[in-house]
């Protein structure tokens, strides 16, 4: 099978190379070690940073459920995705879980297809429930118990 | 051998989630770098590269407006773009293999999954450097090279009729 449009392959110089001048010799340890220092700092920061997170989300959810439509949709998505990528990193992986199957249901489901809102506040009400109880592991029964059901549901209106 | 000068790197920032930017900053200023910039939208950033011209760029997937992959095609096609070569991390929570070949194709160079860890940073950085990939021009395409790393140990189909190498060196 060959592709049947010419292509052009070349190596432009390496510039990034030239500026930061040293050798290769691994992972440089110390610049990694100074590194997560500064996130362990950080750390006091998450549990702020998680808020303002839920509250987004919630503020996306009520714009949606006040005017439905592709705008207030694709914000509902950008809240639950950029959500479901921060929260692992703020010590909620619960939560990146519940916000991923949101995700995937606004994501998956055809644009066309009515977004249910019941649904959607299933997720929200869980997320919010996780941040007030501070469920920061996996091994929360009745979280993990929600979480499961709500991927469950989620598969079901995709037909997954 | 020596460390690497990451001091003398400008690195350009793009989420506009600012607690995300935050945390990235805080690794690449733990790394060294000094010049850094950031950007909370796609329309600011390509603002901060035409008048910046940084040497790497880390950005964020999903973003109101310029998307991330709108802006890594801009970088790399736009006749106003500073320099069509430069390196493009890019920090998702997209991880199915259908996004990350829709991001490859846009042009990215690396990728970093979120949860965004120390470790991934640092290698995908050192990635950039090391081993930066070949570019590839076709009527369709204009990008570092999607076949990882053009391995010599690749044994699949050989898909391209034409292939011409320019060392630009």
């Amino acid at each position: 099978m060959s592709r049947q449009q010419p292509i052009e392959l070349f190596m432009p110089p390496n510039m990034l190379k030239a500026k930061v001048g040293g050798s290769f010799v691994g992972l440089d340890m110390a610049a990694i070690n100074r590194a997560e220092a500064a996130m362990e700092e950080l750390k006091n920061e998450f549990a702020s940073w998680a808020q303002d997170d839920v509250r987004r989300l919630v503020a996306a959810r009520d714009a949606f459920a006040a005017e439905p439509g592709s705008a207030t949709r694709a914000g509902l998505l950008r809240a639950a995705h950029d959500m479901k990528g921060q929260a692992a990193t703020f010590n909620y992986p619960l939560i990146a879980r519940v916000a991923g199957s949101l995700s995937r249901l606004i994501h998956d489901l055809p644009e066309t297809t009515e977004l249910s809102l019941g649904l959607v506040d299933a997720h929200v009400n869980a997320i919010h429930v996780i941040y007030r109880d501070k469920v920061m592991d996996m091994s929360n029964k009745v979280a993990l118990a929600l979480s499961n059901e709500l991927e469950a549901r989620v598969a079901e209106v995709l037909g997954s | 051998m020596s460390a690497y000068r990451f001091d003398r790197l400008k690195i350009l920032v793009v989420d506009d989630n600012v607690h995300m930017r935050k945390l990235v900053v805080t690794i690449l200023q733990a790394f060294g770098v000094i010049q850094i910039f950031e950007a909370e939208s796609g329309e600011r950033a390509w603002a901060i590269l035409r008048e910046s011209n940084p040497d790497v760029v880390v950005l964020d997937w999903m973003m109101e407006g310029l998307s991330g992959l709108d802006l890594v095609q801009m970088i790399r096609t736009d006749s106003q773009t500073p320099n069509p070569f430069v390196p493009v991390i890019m920090l998702t929570g997209h991880t199915h293999i259908d996004r990350v070949r829709q991001a490859r194709d846009a042009g990215i160079n690396e990728f970093i999954a979120k949860p965004v860890s120390v470790k991934v940073m640092m290698s995908r950085l050192m990635s950039v450097i090391e081993n930066p990939r070949p570019f590839v021009r076709t009527k369709s395409y204009f990008g570092p090279c999607r076949r990882r790393r053009g391995s010599p140990e690749y044994r699949g189909p050989e898909r391209r009729t034409e292939k011409t190498i320019l060392a630009a060196e």
